[in-house]
């Protein structure tokens, strides 16, 4: 089956190709600058031509257009920082755990959130009880998580801090899709989470963030769902 | 001016100490660089920046808050008078009046100025006339790759409406191996101005699979790959789009046989 949906996938690739070709507008933004240009341009270019039967103009206009050349507008949609919590690991106790984000605002309600963070898990109630048990070595007890996310931002609004102070502020919905390294193993992981953000100036943001993350793990014997908890704080910065 | 006729020198240092005092010094300029540039990076728009002056052609322009619907207005423009815009964010505009109150117009109210000469201030907008033509794409998909599950994202890169330099990295991971792909092409949108626009892909790649240790012949490799695909991407709303797709690859083995592998997606992107 494959092959022939590679041949049919070919063969119409083949038939596209030449479409190219014919495209004429390449680099399309410099072509729409250039139209945009030629319009701006074009009240002086469209004087009647001279024709000599014609009588002479009595009144010259002496107009000179001002070209207006307009600066580019910053974007500032990217969003870059770190951050310092605790993570939960399911059969493994709560550790700290820190990490890094980068997220990009598509539009005031949705944006997207790249992740990645480091924890250490700790012994399992097995281990403490078993005495000299050791399930993990300690290179395999290092957890490691990544993730891509979308998030929607909800109940925009004010803080107000004293009389004089109000800073933006809005809860927003994760929900992503990632991996993580624990116990040696690499693990399809969902994340789904909320948090706040809090906004004191244009270029900064303070969060928290609560966050699981779901993976399924059979280290203690059964196949399960784990769920791994993360609570923290962090600071971006706005690009 | 005189020069200098003096020919007595300090003695030279010795090559070593004077290596050691440069290598201190430039260190030190590093170590300040680095305290010295996020600084920088980090203070507000530089004072010098020339800004773009809008001038306010309905009755009034509102003043909210913050970039978004849900903060409140607090300052109104009054028609004619001028408005310099700071920067953007998303679908709102941070400006600064003449009195020098800041705060976010949005889109749909800043497309109403006009500039200078009178002529309308004209910006990207994300609607479909964007997801037609734009400069570039990114997103994310979850599907298979060769049966395992499969999570990967892509940003693109258009040279027209129809013609785009494509790359995307995954990760793989399966019951009986792990593993991450990169890969780079070109992407021809066969009717870009349908809301739902197929196309068609060619390109290569890189596979690095880690078998799990369970089997035999457990080593790590990384091999190229060729590509062809297909998929569809419909527009949503506003810079949205869901793209699904399918990739069908050749990977080039150092063993006897080729392998192929197929890549099914489904995915959330945006254009900008």
């Amino acid at each position: 089956m494959e092959t022939g949906i590679r041949i049919l996938l070919l063969t119409a690739l083949l038939a596209a190709l030449p479409g190219c070709a014919s495209v004429r507008d390449w680099f399309h933004q410099r072509a729409e600058r250039r139209a945009a240009e030629a319009q701006r341009t074009e009240p002086r270019e469209s004087e009647p031509p001279q024709d000599e039967s014609a009588p002479p103009r009595v009144i010259e206009p002496e107009v000179s257009r001002r070209k207006i050349t307009v600066p580019r507008i910053r974007s500032s949609n990217v969003e870059l920082g770190l951050n310092y919590g605790a993570l939960s690991i399911e059969d493994f106790g709560t550790n700290p755990v820190y990490g890094i984000t980068a997220g990009y605002h598509i539009t005031e309600d949705f944006f997207f959130q790249a992740e990645a963070g480091r924890s250490r898990g700790g012994r399992t109630s097995f281990e403490t009880l078993g005495g000299n048990i050791q399930l993990l070595t300690e290179s395999e007890r290092r957890f490691t998580y990544y993730d891509l996310s979308l998030g929607y931002n909800f109940l925009p609004g004010e803080a107000f801090i004293g009389r004089g102070i109000a800073m933006t502020n809005a809860f927003y919905l994760l929900g992503g899709i990632g991996g993580t390294d624990f116990a040696g193993d690499t693990k399809f992981t969902v994340n789904f989470g909320a948090g706040y953000r809090i906004v004191p100036a244009d270029w900064l943001a303070v969060h928290v963030t609560v966050q699981d993350r779901v993976f399924q793990s059979s280290l203690l014997g059964t196949t399960k769902l784990t769920n791994n908890l993360e609570a923290r704080i962090g600071t971006t910065v706005f690009f | 001016m005189a020069h200098s006729t003096s020919t007595t020198h300090s003695i030279p240092p010795s090559r070593s100490t004077e290596c050691r005092a440069d290598c201190i010094a430039r260190l030190r300029q590093v170590a300040l660089a680095s305290l010295v540039l996020p600084a920088l990076l980090l203070a507000p728009a530089a004072r010098a920046r020339e800004y773009l002056q809008v001038f306010v052609a309905q009755p009034y322009l509102e003043l909210h808050t913050g970039p978004g619907r849900g903060y409140p207005v607090f300052h109104a423009v009054p028609r004619d008078a001028g408005v310099d815009v700071l920067f953007r964010r998303t679908e709102w505009f941070k400006v600064r009046t003449e009195r020098g109150v800041e705060g976010w117009a949005s889109q749909a109210e800043m497309l109403k100025t006009v500039l200078a000469d009178g002529s309308p201030f004209v910006f990207s907008l994300g609607d479909r006339a964007g997801f037609t033509s734009h400069r570039g794409e990114m997103g994310l998909f979850a599907g298979a790759w060769g049966g395992a599950n499969y999570v990967s994202g892509y940003a693109s890169l258009s040279f027209n409406p129809q013609l785009a330099l494509e790359g995307a990295v995954g990760q793989f991971l399966g019951r009986f191996s792990n593993g991450v792909t990169g890969d780079l092409g070109l992407t021809h949108v066969l009717v870009p101005e349908a809301r739902a626009s197929p196309f068609l892909m060619l390109g290569v790649g890189e596979v690095h699979t880690e078998p799990k240790a369970t089997l035999v012949q457990a080593t790590n490799r990384t091999e190229s790959m060729a590509y062809v695909g297909g998929g569809v991407r419909i527009y949503l709303a506003r810079r949205f789009f869901v793209r699904g797709e399918f990739k069908a690859h050749w990977i080039l083995t150092k063993r006897n046989r080729n392998e192929e592998a197929d890549e099914w997606k489904l995915g959330f992107a945006f254009f900008f």
